[in-house]
């Protein structure tokens, strides 16, 4: 019976109360430890599509009469379109529709930033297009600019009221500490740079919209182009079936989005809109840059008693403040937390979400700021983090909480410290680091899936959900596989078009698998009712003994042996369907997940270049559902986590508020050869509050604590405390020249250069 | 245009314009012959050949990527514009004509730390230190001359970095025979990076030259190791006087 209830759904790290109808999700969690198929390494089934240049990206459709778009963007970095005149840039070859401001959502009359969308043109070819924006004749006004994000905070320009936390007494508790540690950290702003651009192409047939597009929401793109173009949604369909990366640069729609569609509608063909690289790396999002000022108050026993925060968070032109100081209010056991958080309004361009925003900056400095602790008290980092470990969310319980299963096993690398330590020479000093991290990945409902059984005995999982690359068609397939109790081979997903699937979520905040996951089992669930139903019929025994297996249906005193074929084979054209849906999360618990990683580097004191040896990620986020994709996420997000660190940073031209590093060789991404030795162990115990598969997401957490950690492990290399991302070596020359100040100085230096 | 590598992208920007592009390969001569080096070599070339100096092969190797050392020619990359990202977004520079430099009242840590007055760019030729403290010798199809002759440093009334007249092509390198030569880079990520600082030494009998890359518009000749004394940072490329130290220390080291 369908039930109507209140629940809470979380998306990183934003809780909302949603209505939700539920069909109770009566399965049990398998028993921990790999099955027939879940808990196995499965290579991704789409992998030789992608390989061989099969796989159909939004970048790869060509359709007849395609129209290319070009975006016009405002040259300053605040200004007001005052007068735009299109008459000559549409006499020109080729072009056939433009769109001025207000004329789509996304191409504004106030540009509040260098590269803001203002107007757009579709021509024969990209060409023409871009030749056809030099043509169009546009009155600027400037208007004042703040690119300073203190001074944006000193004028109260903030994209939402300053955030103010408290609970305990900080100042009481920092008064009565032994010890105080402050300090402040700055993190650059990053740039996401997924394979693929962003980009659409809008096609209309009749009254319907078709939208194919590089996204991480289907149905949100769905409802937004509905609502912005004021029609029924489910004459919106939006397909995308491959899509090159996202990292929560791609949860909604854009201008280029929007633009498309409106041309499409005006020319009656179709269109794409397309970001060039360098149009990416200048507006198409980014992790937004923080200034944090922290401060630790601690009993000499190494109790945590105080921690305060203020953090500027340079959002830029729009967008959202991120939960900074999320890992300060989270991750440790302390009575006594202040803080307060600014989303500075400048006139830069907007971040958007980008894997485990604010929680990724906050850790770093979160995670510094203990570890320069545990020097000052001469405490082992690592026993420092297990001695203010928090066994609940501020009293909240933990649905389940393996962090110290994670600390447990990441005590044979941290007891690599001496071995490594001994490798220091003359030039290049050796050390290990830590960092442990909290991040959400509960997922939440709604999300529903088909199972459809044919009398082939193959089975395809239906749902409209998207596979952003983290490989969650092959979780999926696997998860049914094992439900249902046949190979994973025989097993197919289709996904990927919401005119042919039930609703799936967004693939963004490491919600995926927890929360499309059960649906799917759930519906392979169905299925497989169904068929044990028919078998009981057929062979005349009781459902409760028959089972199915590899494939085959299967009698509990196994003189009942038949192929899945052979019983389905019977109905001809009829087919076995199932449903599933996602049900509810745990009321009065926090989902959380957790992870430890410890890295050793190399750092060589003359030149300040920092070398990345190796990571130990030690992870808990509940049941592993396919341990060789989830490796892969681990590795890749150490290696976004190691170009964070070290060489990624966005430029802006400080008089102009221009971008500067808009290409490849201006930004620079960690190459193969920056890769570090990656050793990768989950705690793999599922969360038995949590769905019928006790499973969390793995998107984000990765790539959390691998920046600390490897500025921790600097520190003990070193003896220099370094507090900015990225460490470059201007950084960490500079780090260097103060630790060796403070050893002339005599000052209590905890950790000495080697 | 012979590999294209830096045409291409040029042309693409907006910053070289032209209506005739006039493919060089079947005139350049290619190859390695003793001390001769066509000036059609190879990136990729120059790093596989055993009869060339350490600090060529090196300087080659650890340069760009695989795929732009296999299409890209010695002689073109002694051509190469500066990375700096204002010229290559066409701010109106003084290497475009302008009479401002936007680095050194802007974004500069990836600028000079020699001759930065007038122009804060760093040139970005790995090869072209290398063949500088070699002490290299160009032909072209109008006369010879040593290489950093090739080079000029921009000024009021000329803002070229080269000096090569129109129609003129480098057609042959030289290399005078060295006894010991290294060459080391420091850049921000393993590969694919434009030098942060990159040293050339190389020693013929006593006589050492150290040649430095990404510190000034131009390959850069160094006086000596007390050479960097005389460096003019700008405040965010102090740190890079520091990196050179340690690196023209270490190689002449590893050539004495």
């Amino acid at each position: 019976m369908a039930r109507l209830i209140r629940t809470e759904k979380e998306v990183e790290g934003r809780f909302e109360e949603i209505w939700l109808v539920i069909e109770e999700d009566p399965l049990q969690q398998w028993p921990a430890g790999p099955r027939d198929v879940v808990g196995r390494p499965a290579t991704r089934q789409d992998g030789p599509q992608r390989v061989r240049g099969e796989a159909a990206y939004t970048s790869d459709l060509q359709l007849p009469g395609m129209l290319h778009t070009a975006i016009l963007r405002s040259p300053f970095a605040h200004a007001r379109v005052n007068r735009i005149d299109f008459a000559a840039a549409l006499a020109l070859p080729g072009v056939r529709g433009a769109l001025g401001p207000g004329e789509a959502t996304g191409l504004d009359e106030e540009a509040g930033y260098v590269g803001a969308p203002v107007a757009a043109v579709a021509a024969d070819t990209f060409a023409q297009a871009r030749a056809a924006l030099d043509a169009i004749a546009v009155d600027w006004e400037e208007l004042e600019a703040v690119l300073d994000p203190h001074e944006a905070v000193a004028r109260e320009i903030f994209t939402a009221p300053p955030t103010r936390y408290e609970r305990g007494d900080f100042e009481r508790a920092l008064a009565e500490a032994d010890v105080v540690v402050e300090g402040t950290y700055r993190t650059s702003v990053v740039l996401h740079n997924s394979m693929e651009t962003h980009q659409a192409v809008c096609e209309w047939v009749g009254d319907t919209l078709n939208v194919y597009i590089s996204t991480q929401y289907i149905w949100g793109i769905r409802a937004e182009i509905a609502e912005a173009l004021e029609m029924p949604a489910d004459k919106v369909r939006v397909v995308c079936e491959f899509m090159g990366g996202g990292f929560g640069a791609k949860n909604g729609a854009g201008e280029y989005t929007f633009a498309a569609a409106e041309l499409a509608r005006r020319t009656g063909r179709p269109v794409r809109c397309a970001l060039t690289r360098r149009e990416e790396n200048a507006a198409a999002g980014n992790r937004n840059a923080t200034i944090q000022k922290l401060t630790v108050g601690a009993r000499s026993d190494g109790t945590i008693v105080a921690f305060g925060g203020e953090f500027v968070n340079a959002v830029g032109w729009s967008g959202w403040s991120t939960m900074t100081e999320g890992p300060m209010k989270m991750l440790y056991a302390c009575d006594n937390v202040r803080t307060v958080r600014y989303g500075a309004k400048i006139n830069t361009p907007p971040m958007k979400a980008f894997r485990a925003p604010g929680f990724v900056e906050g850790t770093f400095g979160l995670e510094c700021l203990v570890d320069e602790l545990a020097a000052k008290l001469e405490l082992d980092p690592l026993e420092l983090r297990r001695l203010n470990y928090a066994e609940s969310n501020d009293g909240t319980p933990y649905s389940s909480k393996g962090l110290a299963a994670c600390y447990d096993l990441a005590q044979k690398h941290w007891d690599r410290r001496d071995e490594v330590r001994a490798r220091s020479g003359s030039t290049w000093k050796h050390g290990v680091g830590m960092a442990s991290q909290i991040w959400f990945g509960g997922g939440g409902p709604p999300s529903y899936a088909w199972t459809r059984v044919g009398s082939d005995g193959r089975v395809a999982v239906v749902t409209a959900m998207q596979d952003i690359g983290t490989g969650t068609r092959t979780v999926m397939a696997q998860i049914c596989a094992e439900e249902l109790g046949v190979p994973l081979d025989r097993v197919e997903v289709v996904l990927g078009d919401s005119a042919r699937g039930p609703y799936a979520t967004l693939s963004a905040g490491s919600s995926t698998v927890p929360s499309v996951g059960p649906a799917v089992r759930a519906a392979a669930a169905d299925a497989k009712r169904q068929i044990v139903e028919i078998a009981a019929q057929r062979y005349d025994l009781e459902e409760r003994v028959l089972d199915i297996r590899g494939g085959v249906i299967v009698s509990a005193d196994g003189n009942l042996s038949v192929p899945l074929e052979e019983l389905l084979g019977v109905l001809g054209d009829a087919q076995i369907l199932g449903k599933g849906a996602r049900g509810p999360n745990p009321t009065g618990m926090s989902v959380n997940t957790f992870g430890v990683q410890v890295a050793e580097v190399a750092v060589d004191i003359e030149t300040g270049e920092v070398r990345v040896v190796r990571v130990a990620a030690v992870h808990d986020v509940g049941r592993i559902i396919n341990p060789l994709g989830a490796r892969s996420q681990v590795e890749g997000g150490i290696i976004q986590g190691v170009g964070h660190s070290l060489s990624e940073q966005r430029l802006l031209d400080p008089k102009t508020g221009r971008v500067l590093t808009t290409t490849l060789e201006s930004y620079r991404m960690p190459t193969i050869a920056d890769v570090p030795e990656i050793v990768c162990e989950f705690v793999d115990l599922p969360d038995e509050h949590l769905t019928s598969l006790g499973s969390k997401g793995l998107g984000e957490p990765p790539i959390v604590p691998t920046a600390a950690a490897i500025a921790n492990a600097i520190r003990d290399a070193t003896g220099a405390d370094v507090h900015e991302l990225p460490i470059t070596r201007e950084e960490m020359l500079r780090a260097l020249r103060e630790a060796e100040q403070r050893a002339n100085a005599g000052a209590k230096e905890t950790v000495a250069a080697r | 245009m012979h590999g294209g590598t830096e045409v291409v992208p040029l042309l693409r920007d907006g910053i070289l314009e032209g209506d005739t592009l006039v493919d060089v390969r079947g005139i350049v001569p290619r190859g390695v012959d003793g001390a001769r080096v066509g000036a059609g070599t190879t990136l990729a070339e120059l790093a596989a050949s055993e009869d060339v100096p350490e600090a060529l092969r090196e300087a080659c190797r650890l340069a760009a990527s695989p795929q732009l050392r296999t299409m890209s020619s010695v002689g073109g990359n002694l051509l190469q514009s500066t990375r700096c990202w204002y010229w290559r977004l066409k701010y109106p520079c003084r290497l475009h004509g302008g009479d401002v430099c936007h680095a050194r009242e802007g974004e500069h840590r990836e600028h000079a730390i020699f001759a930065n007055d007038f122009c804060a760019s760093a040139h970005p030729s790995d090869v072209a230190a290398a063949l500088l403290a070699l002490g290299a010798r160009l032909r072209t199809n109008r006369r010879e001359l040593p290489l950093e002759e090739l080079y000029r440093l921009p000024d009021e009334g000329d803002r070229t970095t080269t000096a090569l007249a129109p129609g003129e092509l480098i057609l042959e390198l030289e290399l005078p025979p060295a006894d010991a030569s290294v060459y080391l880079k420091a850049m921000d990520r393993q590969r694919w990076a434009f030098p942060q600082v990159g040293v050339a030494v190389a020693r013929s009998g006593g006589e050492v030259r150290i040649a430095l890359a990404g510190v000034a518009p131009v390959p850069w000749l160094l006086d000596g190791p007390g050479g960097l004394d005389s460096a003019t940072p700008l405040p965010r490329t102090a740190w890079k006087v520091e990196v050179a130290r340690a690196l023209v220390r270490r190689a002449l080291e590893r050539v004495a």
